[in-house]
């Protein structure tokens, strides 16, 4: 019997701190993204203000991305061809609204070894902000839970898997939890508690809730800038351009990505900071594959 | 195929399976499977590599290894086991058209117990003894270990003494609540009320029988029994059965009372409590369980599937049609319907589930008869599920019914259904208490 994958309630904040992947040996098998806290997702549901889309594809074969913001990060959604549901509901939302996704996860991983997770939506919902806030509610509940079940895992000395187990944890649970020591060490949990927090100040507004967490933790700056801050993006695409420039044909974008990725663009950020450039008219194509400065 | 293109592989077979069997019964085998059935040459050969004991790993028969119960991993393929018998029992079953004796039970030694199965009426173990089981090949059946006895097998009575520890040696009943009983499990004990019971005839393997079925409960659950002899049992009153089994229908647990089994009548510790109710289980137990009677399940709406929306059926067999063409009736004037194919997910687990019309129009406020006409209107039925979908999808639902399973994992035929209300503010309070309660 397979039985389906959850859809798991997780924020950006953890989602885009997770970098390890589990791919199965057995055909057919599902690859999970296990995130620090030990949960070992696949399918995630999502919910936010779904802040910008834009159609990377033709009319015909559109090819949907977005960016969702909860309240600790962005989500990056990459609607493909073969999710024709996802992509139709993804014509008529218009940003911004509140947008609930079912989908699975993705990664990417760039030359210098950063992980980059996206979300390939299987459905894509227009909702109401009642919507939205229970799911702010259940994936608090969620990376809660999450916490607590690590804390719990840290009392027992040196587990195992096994230990776990025999402690209570479910298979999946402490397959998760060490996997996650393993790779992540020990999570810090005030990152993981303010996410909490910034969701119970969102849904009780007139409780003054103060976890007593150092306020300096940064509200998740948006490590995985997939796309986001085009400025800042075009400017260094710029700059290599007119430094690397090999005359007639520009610069190959071989090279462009490999500079791109040493200085932490993704190859999803260079296309979208050159499409940028060439829709300014700063920069053109002289041939498939070059891109040069005017 | 031909013999001739045939025998390379019976030869294989034969190097395989040690030439326990002969090159003709091979070919006759083969022969069956690959022209009489229509079965591809490598599963052909797997089934008939497994059917003669060469494990799927027969390649590597070799000599028996000697094992504790303890250490078996589940997938010996010959290995030999010395252990007292602490149960035993011949069995008719009935294998490939033929009525078979087999001979069954419990074997332990210090490190453990497991089930054995002696494909063959050929001994007469006694309970107590101590015997060596030579060759034999084990396998797992719902994470148990069975020892089981091929052609190959032969058992010897050995001088050794195996001491049990005593928890095994009494092989008594495990007791368990009706909510946590699982298909696959043997000698359980439970204590239910029964809510309904009548008897019916059936015939087993050529013979009529009489069996009391019915539904009895507990505080945890509902199960469906069947009782093969007659225990006189009454609706409303509480008994206590022991040594019964679980077998299962599509993941349904179902509870057997054997022969072995004994059942008495006690004080019903209930109370008032009506048990004639739906329970609560969240989606990862119900995933696990796979399946069981009358459960209820509360979660998100994450995915409305294919065959949802505006359908046809046959009018004859009810059996939902395309293109006005029924797989048994043949050409005919299909019947409209509504319906709902979901995926119910509540974070811990994930069950599809299926809404009838008058559940699909209650929740949707899409009823057939628009749904006809907008179909209508449109030129197509699939503009019906692209309506639907957003009036669903995200929804919190209550769902009850029962729940069963098949290849796509569980599923719950509804029969209520309802939007769940949750006050977001008091359950954002209530984990907020716990957050600083615990920091």
């Amino acid at each position: 019997m397979n039985a389906r994958e959850t859809a798991w309630r997780v924020f950006a904040g953890e989602l885009n701190s997770s970098s390890l992947e589990i791919k199965s040996e057995e055909e057919k098998s599902p690859s999970y993204l296990v995130t620090p806290l030990g949960a070992k997702l696949n399918r995630i549901l999502i919910a936010g203000v779904l802040l910008d889309k834009e159609n990377t594809g033709t009319e015909e074969e559109p090819m949907w991305r977005g960016r969702i913001q909860d309240v600790s990060g962005n989500f990056f959604i990459n609607v493909g061809r073969f999710q024709p549901n996802a992509a139709a509901s993804m014509a008529d939302i218009e940003a911004p609204s509140y947008v609930a996704v079912v989908g699975k996860v993705r990664t990417y991983t760039a030359d210098d070894g950063r992980v980059f997770v996206t979300v390939r939506p299987e459905t894509v919902t227009n909702i109401d902000e009642r919507t939205r806030n229970l799911w702010v509610l259940e994936a608090a509940q969620s990376t809660w839970d999450r916490l607590v079940r690590m804390k719990d895992a840290l009392r027992v000395q040196n587990a195992g898997r096994q230990d776990l187990v025999n402690k209570g944890f479910s298979q999946e649970d402490a397959d998760g939890i060490i996997s996650a020591l393993e790779h992540y060490g020990i999570p810090e949990s005030s990152k993981y508690l303010k996410l909490v927090q910034n969701s119970l100040r969102m849904l009780l507004p007139d409780r003054n809730i103060d976890l007593g967490l150092p306020e300096d933790i940064a509200d998740a700056p948006d490590e995985i800038v997939l796309g986001e801050d085009t400025g800042k993006g075009k400017e260094f695409l710029l700059s290599l351009l007119e430094a690397m420039d090999m005359g007639e044909l520009g610069v190959s974008m071989d090279v462009i990505l490999k500079k791109a990725a040493e200085n932490g663009m993704s190859p999803e950020e260079v296309e979208e900071a050159s499409d940028a450039l060439m829709d300014d008219g700063l920069a053109y194509e002289p041939k498939v594959g070059f891109l040069k400065a005017i | 195929m031909n013999k001739e293109e045939l025998t390379p592989h019976v030869e294989e077979l034969k190097r395989v399976l040690e030439e326990k069997v002969t090159e003709k019964e091979l070919m006759d085998e083969l022969d069956k499977y690959v022209n009489e059935y229509g079965v591809d040459m490598e599963s052909a050969k797997r089934a008939i590599r497994r059917k003669f004991g060469g494990e799927e790993s027969g390649f590597v028969t070799g000599n028996a290894v000697s094992k504790k119960i303890g250490d078996l991993a589940g997938n010996e393929p010959n290995v030999d086991i010395t252990a007292r018998v602490v149960y035993v029992e011949k069995k008719q079953i009935r294998a490939r058209g033929e009525d078979k004796t087999i001979i069954s039970g419990i074997l332990g030694d210090d490190t453990g117990t497991a089930s054995f199965t002696i494909w063959s009426d050929s001994y007469d173990l006694e309970k107590g003894s101590v015997y060596i089981f030579k060759n034999a090949y084990i396998k797992t059946w719902n994470d148990r270990i069975q020892v089981n006895m091929g052609s190959r097998g032969v058992v010897e009575k050995s001088d050794a003494t195996i001491d049990l520890p005593e928890r095994t040696i009494s092989y008594t009943s495990v007791e368990s609540k009706i909510g946590d009983l699982k298909e696959g499990m043997g000698n359980v004990s439970v204590t239910g009320r029964i809510l309904s019971v009548e008897e019916r005839n059936v015939n087993v393997r050529g013979e009529d029988k009489i069996v009391y079925s019915g539904l009895m409960a507990d505080d945890t659950g509902k199960v469906q029994f069947s009782a093969w002899n007659d225990h006189n049992l009454k609706e409303g009153e509480t008994i206590l059965i022991t040594n019964a089994y679980i077998r299962g229908w599509k993941g349904i647990p179902q509870l057997n009372i054997g022969d072995r089994s004994e059942v008495s009548r006690v004080d019903d510790p209930f109370g008032s409590a009506d048990l004639d109710m739906s329970s609560n289980k969240t989606l990862r137990e119900v995933s696990e369980s796979g399946g069981g009677l009358d459960i209820t399940v509360s979660g998100l709406v994450v995915d409305l599937r294919g065959g949802s929306g505006l359908i046809f059926r046959c009018p004859q067999c009810n059996r939902s049609v395309l293109g006005g063409e029924c797989t048994n009736h043949g050409k005919i004037d299909p019947v409209h319907d509504l319906r709902m194919k979901i995926v119910l997910d509540d974070g811990s687990g994930a069950i599809g589930a299926v809404l009838n019309r008058e559940l699909t129009e209650k929740l949707t406020g899409v009823t057939l008869e628009n749904a006809v006409s907008l179909s209508k209107a449109r030129g197509e039925s699939g503009i019906i599920a692209r309506e639907i979908a957003p009036k669903i999808l995200m929804k919190r639902l209550v769902l009850r019914g029962n729940v069963m399973s098949d290849e796509y994992g569980p599923m719950m035929i509804v029969s209520e259904a309802d939007t769940e209300e949750v006050d977001i503010e008091k359950a954002a309070t209530k984990l907020l208490d716990v957050v600083e309660g615990t920091l």
